[in-house]
């Protein structure tokens, strides 16, 4: 359980978070939606453990911040894709904590070329990062991620650059992982794929949490519209499914 | 992740870190070592060189011995150590910066260099040169914690550490260069000095740059498995248990007290600094830091063999090294560029 009490994040003099206090429950995927400049990523990092901040966001009772005890992955949305290294390689660096770097053990071998075939990633695993497509470079992104083995796995909008069929299949290796007990934290803009996956949705508006619960209960809150100053509509389709458009010229 | 699947076979899935890579360079300076003792003005016999080395009767005598003692083997021995730092620090600034055309000379620490040296050329008599790396020195440090100091914040920006240490080395060469002009009567010296040279290699010199040049190389093998972690975002660095700017500043410290005591011994040598990395790579296919073994290893056959080469084609008059080495690794250069785009594609 990750504890945030009257958490205040000031980067560069200017306020990002202010007064923030909510509770993540292990393992649950909670996702953190709300619009640009609300303060996601930066929660994503402080929860991550690089980020100074004044008040108390503590982990099983330790505080985060340059905590290394832990085991966190992280996911940026904009990554640095070193040039000339292969998929294989990659996802190595994901041991790098566990085994000490440049100890890839045997048995990490073993597990890597299994998170490789999870991933759908193990035929190309001699082919180079940078040559690959927006979504086998997602999926090798977070294959290095499960290379970890993490206990929390943090994710910045991890479907922003896909289509909508390897958002689909993306987001199924990540089910897969919270359904074997691993905590999950996305942001994520498309709240319709939120409330697919997701079983807890936290609102945050301009450095504040406006509500958190429950995806569905959430969804049809009025919080979440006035996160998006009212600019959204929440349809159900006759599954059951909630369905989050934008308005267009307020209708 | 079912257990049954803990008994696949990692296929193709290669380490690494591959030893025999790195014995191959490690005999390959052996091999070019012994031949840049032993080819010269004056041949020497393997046999002989291999029995004076070891102690044995029936090597060396009279004037070859000291041709092998105090000429051949500093000279031979500096370049190896000079070699060796301007390859692994090339390799370290081109991981830290994230720049494939970072050279070690790119935080001023050559141009700083070479204004302390004109400094010192310009403003004394008589024989200079045994003060020479002294102010050379101090110039390169100078002028790379000057490029800090103007970018502010450490690592904030990489970037923006690249540009300060782009117009410090500017500056630095416009003084060198004003300063050269007023001298005029100092220009050869001052000129020979920034083509590089090994020809002033003594025992002296060698001692005092090994204890440098190895502390630091050391200090880099500490760090270098770990910058790895450097070609990842700061977050994804520090979800591996990275201090990613701490981890930067140790990097560019070694490697730049490496560059500057190279640059101080020998001055400037072009081109090292960026193929041999290169080079490496391109023969293993390896991007990653835990060639710097095998980088600094070729690093130190590379300049070994490249001074072999100044010494001998145009003998006995010397060829200044930094010539060869562009000479020589420009177009192998471009060949490994080019072999490296066809096996990619």
């Amino acid at each position: 359980m990750i504890l945030v009490d009257r958490l205040d994040v000031t980067l560069s003099g200017k306020k990002i978070l202010t007064d923030l206090s909510l509770s993540i429950p292990d393992g649950v995927w909670s996702c953190l939606v709300g619009p640009n400049g609300a303060g996601k990523t930066t929660l994503l990092k402080v929860l991550l453990g690089n980020t100074p901040y004044s008040g108390s966001v503590t982990s099983n009772g330790e505080e985060v911040f340059r905590s290394h005890q832990r085991n966190v992955a992280f996911v940026p949305q904009q990554p640095h894709i070193p040039q000339g290294i292969t998929v294989a390689e990659y996802v190595t660096l994901g041991r790098a904590k566990k085994d000490g770097w440049g100890n890839e053990s045997t048995k990490s071998r073993a597990l890597i070329a299994e998170i490789l075939e999870l991933t759908h990633l193990y035929g190309m695993h001699k082919q180079l990062v940078s040559h690959l497509s927006g979504g086998e470079m997602q999926r090798t992104l977070i294959a290095r991620a499960l290379a970890q083995e993490p206990e929390l796995i943090l994710l910045d909008e991890p479907t922003s650059a896909l289509d909508l069929h390897h958002q689909i299949e993306v987001l199924n290796n990540l089910q897969f992982l919270q359904e074997r007990g691993v905590t999950i934290v996305s942001t994520m803009h498309d709240i319709t794929l939120a409330a697919m996956y997701a079983e807890r949705i936290i609102v945050m508006q301009s450095g504040r949490v406006l509500a958190e619960g429950d995806a569905q209960e959430i969804i049809h809150s009025a919080e979440l519209r006035k996160a998006f100053d009212d600019r959204i509509n929440v349809f159900t389709l006759d599954s059951g499914r909630p369905v989050i458009v934008a308005k267009k010229d307020g209708k | 992740m079912k257990p049954e699947d803990k008994s696949v076979k990692p296929h193709g899935i290669t380490p690494m870190w591959n030893w025999k890579i790195t014995a191959t360079s490690a005999a390959l300076v052996i091999l070019v070592g012994l031949a840049a003792i032993s080819f010269g003005p004056i041949n020497l016999s393997f046999a002989k060189i291999l029995k004076s080395l070891l102690g044995f009767h029936g090597g060396l005598s009279g004037q070859d011995r000291t041709v092998l003692i105090d000429l051949r083997l500093p000279r031979a021995l500096l370049a190896a150590l000079v070699g060796a730092a301007l390859a692994s620090s090339g390799a370290v600034y081109q991981s830290v910066f994230r720049n494939p055309l970072a050279d070690p000379y790119l935080l001023g620490a050559a141009s700083g260099a070479g204004l302390g040296a004109t400094i010192a050329i310009t403003n004394t008599h008589g024989d200079i040169y045994r003060l020479l790396p002294v102010f050379s020195f101090v110039g390169g440090t100078l002028a790379v914690l000057t490029s800090f100091f103007i970018s502010g914040k450490f690592f904030a920006e990489p970037q923006s550490l690249l540009l300060s240490g782009i117009a410090v080395g500017s500056f630095a060469t416009a003084i060198q260069t004003y300063l050269q002009q007023r001298h005029s009567a100092s220009l050869r010296p001052v000129y020979s000095w920034i083509l590089g040279e090994l020809t002033v290699a003594n025992w002296q010199i060698v001692t005092w740059s090994s204890f440098y040049i190895l502390m630091a190389i050391g200090i880099l093998f500490l760090v270098s498995k770990q910058l790895d972690g450097l070609m990842l975002s700061d977050e994804e660095a520090f979800s591996l248990g990275i201090n990613p700017n701490r981890l930067r500043v140790i990097a560019v410290a070694a490697a730049t007290l490496a560059t500057a005591t190279a640059v101080s011994a020998s001055g400037l040598i072009g081109f090292v600094g960026i193929v041999v990395p290169h080079l490496v790579r391109g023969i293993t296919h390896r991007v990653t830091n835990r060639n710097l073994l095998t980088v600094a290893l070729t690093g130190a056959a590379f300049l070994m063999l490249a001074d072999l080469g100044a010494r001998t084609l145009l003998s006995p008059a010397e060829l200044p090294i930094g010539v060869i080495t562009a000479f020589v690794g420009a177009p192998f250069f471009l060949i490994v560029l080019r072999r490296r785009r066809t096996v990619q594609s």
